[in-house]
């Protein structure tokens, strides 16, 4: 079981430290592990269990803060990960992002929280509605409220009916006036387009999300057109197995507000919205790149935000690269980013210029990879329909509102 | 008036911040002490003190150490406001542990809110009472816990078995059962939340007794699908164990292949016949590693450093699985329903749940329901980065056992650049451990376009990565082998250039790859070792070029062309000798050795070429390469001397000699080794180990198969570590609960306790301590003093009550049992003399006489300033008018030489001073009959003077609040008033309640758990009583009888106890008093509720004895003090 949690800031500095059984942990594990943070760089960083002498770590890095957990017994690692991402979603949700500062900010509410969150090294409420509940979310109002009164109570007095029921993820009986459900297909593309421009790899990774205004306690199915499309899924603990088993239909007692229903993946796509051909060739000490970039095929939705971004490889002196649309900046890690935004219609947006290399090497011998993105709105690439959203015992008036988005995911282009 | 705004205001100097962070509580953070905290934490406004906690807080997240303020703090558990109780509750359970002492004061306050309406302040007291970690409050705790696991609140019976493994965690012995009680209960619980928590209080309590879960087993089943995800993983666990222990492994499942190890172990090649069955039913799944399966699944039972150790040694057949250990997946209705459960879990949107239900179905799901798990298995690679990692590691463990499993996902193992380097090492590591011949050339054309990749670290790794894929496929090996044979050139054009470490780095592993893929078959790539020796020139990198040479000399003799340029190679490589690099010299070196030893034609020019290499090797600064040529030119020596002589003629005899031993050493003999080490640790799937690949603390491999079952039906064998822990349990609660275990067991019990009580030991060695008290009234020859008699001298005023326990004893009896005891002090006694078999039972004849109560001062003549003494003693007397009342004796004393006059004791908030007197008849006939109204004190009978010298005692009937706090008491004499505090003394809030042993323990058993506490101290006053004794040999015997005596003594002398009874082991040695148990009894004066006094012995007579005393009350703070206040006495020397 866990014993401890840290946060620490991006300069290794302790902000929070939570002890979650007798066995105290000594913050002198932070140091040991920020020197090897130092001394190792990045591969420390990215080891999510980690062996200390003392302890076993857990660590989850979230927008610069470092989630670290000790344990010194056997335990699930996942176990230890999962949690320590729900602790940063929860507290991404409360606080409106993460920070160094948001969170000495509201230290007192990250303290309630992780208290609420885990009790004696096992986790105890995670769903973020009934802690919603029972710690308030900082807010406008109840922060202007605070400085007015001088009293700024974020603490509930009455424990949440939810914990107590079999649906926990759903707050007892609240009342809308208008009863709201809307649909959302969140799509991300994975993508790995080799160096001879062949698709390796091409597939969609979904989700659901739903947010629901309904009052009650409503009982929710929603079917797809198509089900079989889906290669994996992953549930929200409110779907009901058997139904999907059997039907492929989810059936299922929201929570109130906004949640991720289930996640899925479609796989072996053939196509993907837009084409990138990056172009290198080198010789005599320099590198001339070009990268064209256009729309493969027209889904009629216009393709937003469109970026391309690259990482120079280390043996690079200098770069000056330009574009004929968007811009391009070179930033102090050697990262190349071309941010285009639309594809305009008249022309075809490219990246071109040169690349010299240190004075020993005489061709380049290592190629970046593009990492590509953009965003569809209105359209979900995997072609996954809903079908139908019903709801069991109707009320009166109920709104049911679908949309769809697509984002670019691991979208890879190799030159 | 706004304290928050003014700090903020003041502590901000950038305005642009403030905005954002104004009704935050980011000024407390950036400067929590910029204001005293002290008198805020004493305010009387609820915002005050939150913003006080808040600003500790704030410290204690600083790291800054602020135990200092823990009395002040804890004053405040009082609030009303929740949010004040939440602050304090976060400081104390930070600092509890530190400040035990003033920790204690918030238990009232805890026992308090236990019984609040609201389930939340409920849930939050319980939670940080059980968090407190301190044994002096764990009974109370657990009475706590046991009251909230029946609680209405399904929250608070969650918390409750929460709590149940900090408590736990105190590793006191004595609730252990209790506690196991409590789990059971809770895993019977109808809320899925509750059944979860009390999973994981189960899997850190008492992993071992699966005999609770047997009784659930089927609604542990049904219910896990609604349990709380984190309880899940904490169940799956549990009823995967629960299954093997109970019914074995799968037949169909991977785990059988244990089944026929053995002989594969034994024939690695020619186990053919056993595995024909095996390889049939895989046919659906393909193939898999038997020797790799075997191995993990051993792991997955043994624990890899058991196992590991053992393989080491030659005895692998000490562990092996009967086809009874089987059970087939199809038929067996508890391992259909497991999977059955479990499936659905595979859709959780809890990766740890995933992981934990693919590990069930990959130990127990018949192998072609395996493929189940793959799937969900791959779609966790899409959540976070670190637990990518962690599926990762376990994945490439099913991945080794059953390649064919995840051979058709091969794409999902294609690395992006953003993954970190351990999750692109993984990932290679797998891809080249399922690459089929259908799949390598898309695996072979990514792995091209990973050496690309500017991470030189991952492309090296690439390239080792290609020559496993080879060695796996032989087919492949000629595509691979050209593939980094082009990478050497490609490479050694930048190596002109560019020459990083790196870069050498894939060049060694591009020839180490190519070596390896050689030497499973040298013949079909004699042209690769001719391309690779033309490319000697180009290649600088040492690494390389050493290996390069090395393959020289091993393959010298292969093929046709090889031989032919050996002539050049040679000449090639001692002219470029001296300005090579170490590793490659001393490979030139063996090198040419090795061409002349197995040379057939030009001998001579290989003989020159080795002399000159000889030579200067023989100057070369490194003292390897040095030594080095030394031996070999020893070895050698036939061969050079030849040299000189030409066609001379030589020792045949010795030559030849010398030539076997150089051909045995420089020869070929490079077996095929194996490629994969076995050095792989394997545990559990989804364990931290399997992550850190050592056994952490606390892991454990799954149990025996079919060892729950085998314990049941031989349960005296039982050595399996189930049974020993409850044999623990059951040995520290003496009575009662061990008969739990099974009711046959206890007739043969019976019986051997009678022989060997006749036959004074007769060697039997068990655990027969669990004698219930009935065996030994059946005995005769243990059974000395009738203490049904002994209770009837009692009565509840007789003032010597306790003592006269046991007076009936006759003399002659104890005699009687003396002589019998060294009688039989024969060496088959002494041989097992701490196995204690029996006890006995003596009593003490006088005690009583000699029990002394303790005086106290209450006055000082000194202090008192006109000379008058006053002390006190607690009287056993009972007070005949309210049971809330003690009765304390004081004597008045008068020092000085005059008299005193008027002189009376009063409670000091009593208004009715010096007239009290007149109205004590009054008070005693009316306001004593209801107890509620009961005065603190009834007015004494005033001393209307005292002459100097003169002494005078009265009896005064005190009702103290507290059994801690002192009484504030006014003393009057000659008109002055002197303020007093009388201590009370918890060992008289109790009166002698006699009893026989069997009601004793009959109530003792209905005491158990919650309503016992235990605790243990040192006892030296014997010493000195033994020391007076000293040297006559009569009284050797009467050791024991002098322990008992001063022991009884003590106790009685401080408490107003009865005593019970006396035992002692029969088998005891006679410097040892282990054993040795006095039992008093008592009831408590206000409540009337009986309080059992248990005091057991250890250790040698001679020697400070360490006592453990228990109490059972159910009044649990009463008992606890008593216990402390027995303690207490007990370890202070007696004065005088």
């Amino acid at each position: 079981m866990l014993q401890c949690i840290f946060l620490l800031s991006d300069s290794g500095e302790v902000m929070l430290e939570k002890q979650l059984t007798g066995h105290r942990v000594d913050r002198s594990i932070c140091d040991w592990f920020w020197d090897h943070v130092i001394s190792q760089g990045d591969s420390f960083k990215s080891q999510p269990v980690i062996a200390s002498p003392t302890h076993y770590l857990f660590q989850v890095v979230r927008e610069g803060i470092t989630f670290l957990a000790c344990t010194q017994v056997e335990m699930p690692p996942l176990m230890g990960i999962e949690f320590l991402c729900r602790v940063s979603d929860v507290l991404s949700d409360y606080l409106g992002g993460l920070n160094e500062d948001v969170i000495k900010d509201n230290f007192v509410i990250v303290y309630e929280l992780l208290d609420e969150m885990i009790d004696n090294g096992f986790p105890l409420t995670t769903e973020p509605n009934i802690l919603r509940e029972m710690i308030a979310p900082p807010n406008i109002v109840s922060k202007v409220l605070s400085v007015v009164t001088g009293n700024s109570s974020n603490v509930s007095d009455t424990l949440p009916g939810a914990t107590g029921s079999c649906i926990p993820w759903r707050a007892a009986d609240p009342k809308y006036a208008n009863n709201e459900v809307y649909v959302d297909l969140v799509e991300e593309m994975d993508a790995v387009i080799n160096r001879d421009g062949a698709l390796v790899k091409c597939e969609v990774y979904g989700e659901v999300r739903v947010n629901s205004h309904l009052s009650g306690l409503p009982d929710l199915t929603l079917s797809f057109a198509n089900p079989s499309i889906l290669d994996d899924v992953r549930f929200h603990p409110c779907v009901r197995f058997r139904p999907w088993e059997s039907h492929q239909i989810l059936s299922f007692v929201p929570p109130d507000g906004e949640f991720k229903l289930m996640s899925y993946r479609v796989k072996k796509l053939k196509s993907t919205p837009i084409y990138v051909k990056p172009q290198l060739s080198s010789d005599a000490g320099k590198c001339r790149v070009n990268v064209l970039v256009g729309i493969r095929n027209d889904h009629g939705k216009t393709i937003d935000s469109i970026t391309l971004q690259f990482q120079l490889p280390p043996c690079i002196l200098s770069a000056d690269l330009t574009s004929n649309t968007g811009t391009v900046n070179i930033l102090g890690n050697k990262t190349c980013s071309w941010s285009i935004g639309r594809i305009p219609k008249d022309k075809t947006p490219s990246l071109s210029g040169t690349l010299v290399l240190e004075s020993e090497l005489e061709r380049l011998h290592v190629f970046p990879t593009f990492r590509v993105g953009f965003k569809i709105m209105g359209v979900a690439l995997s072609g996954l329909q809903i079908d139908k959203l019903d709801l069991k015992t109707a009320p009166s008036r109920l709104y049911k509102g679908f949309r769809a988005l697509t984002r670019a995911g691991e979208f890879e282009v190799r030159s | 008036m706004f304290p928050q705004f003014g700090a903020t205001a003041d502590t901000l100097s950038k305005a642009s911040t403030m905005v954002f962070r104004i009704g935050t509580d980011a000024h407390l953070y950036d400067d929590p002490d910029d204001v005293s905290i002290a008198p805020l934490l004493d305010s009387k406004f609820d915002s005050e003190k939150c913003e006080a906690l808040k600003r500790l807080l704030a410290l204690i997240a600083q790291g800054i150490d602020v135990s200092n303020y823990f009395p002040q703090v804890v004053k405040n558990v009082a609030s009303q406001s929740l949010e004040v109780k939440k602050l304090v509750y976060l400081y104390l359970l930070h600092y509890a542990e530190k400040r035990p002492n003033e920790a204690l004061l918030s238990i009232n306050y805890f026992q308090k809110d236990l019984g609040d309406p609201n389930p939340l302040v409920r849930a939050w007291a319980l939670r940080t009472m059980a968090g407190i970690r301190l044994h002096v409050i764990a009974p109370l705790v657990l009475v706590a816990v046991g009251k909230c696991a029946r609680d209405p609140s399904v929250y608070v019976r969650k918390c409750a078995a929460n709590a149940l493994p900090k408590l736990h965690d105190l590793r006191q012995e004595e609730h252990a059962l209790a506690i196991e009680e409590i789990v059971g209960k809770l895993l019977n619980d109808h809320s899925p939340a509750v059944v979860g928590a009390a999973a994981a209080a189960f899997a850190s309590v008492c992993p071992y007794n699966l005999s609770l879960i047997r009784r659930n087993y089927r609604k542990l089943c049904e219910i896990l699908p609604d349990v709380e995800e984190w309880g899940q993983i904490a169940l799956i666990g549990i009823l995967l164990r629960y299954v093997i222990a109970s019914h074995g492994l799968v037949k169909e499942s991977i785990m059988f292949s244990l089944q026929c190890t053995e002989s594969s172990h034994s024939v690695k090649d020619g186990s053919d016949a056993d595995f024909g069955q095996v390889k049939e039913s895989t046919d659906m799944g393909g193939t898999c590693d038997y020797e790799f399966v075997n191995m993990v699944s051993r792991c997955y039972i043994e624990g890899p450093d058991e196992y590991l150790s053992r393989s080491s040694y030659a005895n692998r057949e000490s562990f092996q699985l009967t086809d009874e250990q089987f059970t087939s997946g199809k038929s067996n209705d508890d391992v259909k329903i497991l999977l059955y459960s479990t499936s659905p879990l595979l859709w959780s949107n809890n990766s740890a749940v995933v992981l934990a239900a693919a590990g069930v179905h990959w130990v127990m799901a018949p192998k072609e329901d395996v493929k189940r798990i793959i799937k969900p298995l791959l779609f966790l690679l899409r959540s976070s980065n670190a637990s990518k990692y962690v599926v990762l590691c376990n994945i490439q463990v099913f991945a080794k056992a059953m390649p064919s499993l995840f051979a058709p996902y091969y794409e999902d193992f294609f690395i992006c650049s953003s993954e970190s380097y351990q999750v692109k090492a993984l990932k290679l590591e797998i891809l080249s451990s399922i690459a089929t011949d259908s799949s390598i050339s898309s695996i072979f054309k990514e792995f091209q376009d990973y050496i690309r990749d500017p991470d030189r670290r991952f492309a090296a790794d690439t390239i080792a990565a290609i020559g496993l894929c080879a060695q796996r496929l032989p087919k492949m090996a000629h595509i691979c082998v050209d593939g980094l044979l082009a990478l050497t050139r490609e490479e050694f054009v930048t190596k002109d250039f560019g020459f990083g470490d790196q870069e050498a780095g894939i060049l060694t592993h591009a020839i180490l790859s190519i070596k390896s893929i050689i030497k499973q078959d040298p013949p079909s790539h004699e042209k690769v070792i001719i391309q690779l020796v033309r490319s000697l020139d180009s290649i600088k990198v040492p690494a390389a070029r050493a290996m390069i040479i090395w393959m020289v000399g091993e393959y010298s003799t292969l093929g046709e062309i090889i031989p032919r340029m050996l002539n050049t190679v040679l000449k090639y490589l001692a002219w470029c000798f001296t300005s090579e690099a170490l590793e490659t010299k001393l490979q030139i070196l063996n090198t040419v050795c090795k061409v002349l030893v197995g040379a057939t034609e030009d001998v001579w020019t290989f003989k020159k070429i080795f002399s000159y290499l000889v030579e200067l090797a023989e100057c070369d600064l490194n003292y390897d390469v040095r030594d080095r040529v030394r031996f070999l030119k020893k070895l050698q020596s036939s061969n050079l001397v030849s040299i000189g002589q030409e066609e001379g003629t030589n020792d045949l005899p010795e030559k030849d000699l010398l030539h076997v031993v150089a051909e045995c050493i420089l020869g070929r003999q490079t077996r095929k080794v194996k490629a994969e080490s076995f050095s792989y640790r394997f545990y559990l799937p989804g364990s931290l180990s399997q992550i850190v690949l050592h056994a952490a603390p606390g892991y454990e491999p799954l149990p025996k198969p079919c060892s729950l079952l085998l314990d049941d039906r031989n349960v005296p064998e039982g050595t399996s570590e189930i049974k020993k822990t409850v044999a623990d349990y059951s040995g520290t609660d003496d009575y009662g609960t061990s008969s739990e275990g099974s009711d046959d067991e206890s007739a043969s019990d019976y019986d051997s306790q009678h022989s060997v009580a006749e036959s004074s030991g007769s060697g039997r060695g068990d655990d027969s301590e669990f004698t219930s008290e009935g065996n030994d009234n059946a005995d005769p020859l243990i059974q000395i003093s009738d203490f049904g008699n002994a209770s009837e001298n009692q009565n509840g005023v007789s003032q010597s009550g306790p003592a006269n326990l046991g007076e009936l004893m006759s003399d002659r009896a104890l005699e009687s049992w003396l002589d019998e005891q060294s009688g039989s002090s024969n060496p088959g006694i002494s041989e097992q003399s701490q196995v204690r078999i029996s006890s006995a039972r003596i009593s003490l004849g006088d005690v009583g006489k000699r029990v002394k109560p303790k005086c106290y001062s209450l006055l000082d003549p000194a202090t008192s300033g006109n000379g008058l003494k006053v002390d006190y003693s607690f009287s056993s007397e009972i007070s005949s008018m309210s049971h809330l009342l003690v009765c304390i004796e004081v004597f008045f004393k008068n020092c000085s030489s005059e008299t005193i006059s008027e002189i009376t004791l009063v409670d000091e908030d009593s208004n009715r001073a010096l007239d009290a007197a007149d109205k004590a008849a009054d008070v005693n006939q009316s306001s004593l009959a209801s107890s509620d109204n009961v005065p603190t004190l009834v007015p004494m009978e005033s001393i209307a003077s005292l002459e100097p010298d003169q002494t005078a005692r009265r009896i005064l009937h005190v009702r103290f609040h507290h059994h801690l706090l002192p009484l504030k008491l006014a003393l009057y004499c000659d008109g002055k008033k002197l303020p007093v505090k009388l201590r009370p003394d918890i060992g008289y809030f109790v009166k002698p309640l006699p009893m026989d042993v069997e009601v004793f323990i009959d109530r003792e058993s209905r005491l158990p758990g919650m309503f016992e506490y235990t605790r243990s101290c040192a006892f030296t006053d014997h010493i000195e009583e033994l020391n007076k004794e000293n040297g006559d040999s009569l009284f050797v015997k009467d050791k024991f009888l002098a322990i008992c005596e001063s022991l009884a003594l003590k106790i009685l002398s401080n408490a107003n106890l009865c005593l019970v009874s006396i035992d002692m082991p029969v088998a005891a040695n006679l410097d040892d008093a282990s054993g040795l148990r006095l039992r008093f009894s008592s009831e408590i004066l206000s409540s009337s509720i009986p309080c059992l006094i248990t005091i057991t012995v250890e250790g040698k007579c001679s020697d400070p004895l360490n006592l453990s005393i228990k109490v059972n009350c159910e009044e649990t703070v009463f008992g606890l003090n008593l216990l402390n206040r027995i303690a207490n006495f007990l370890v202070e020397p007696t004065l005088g």
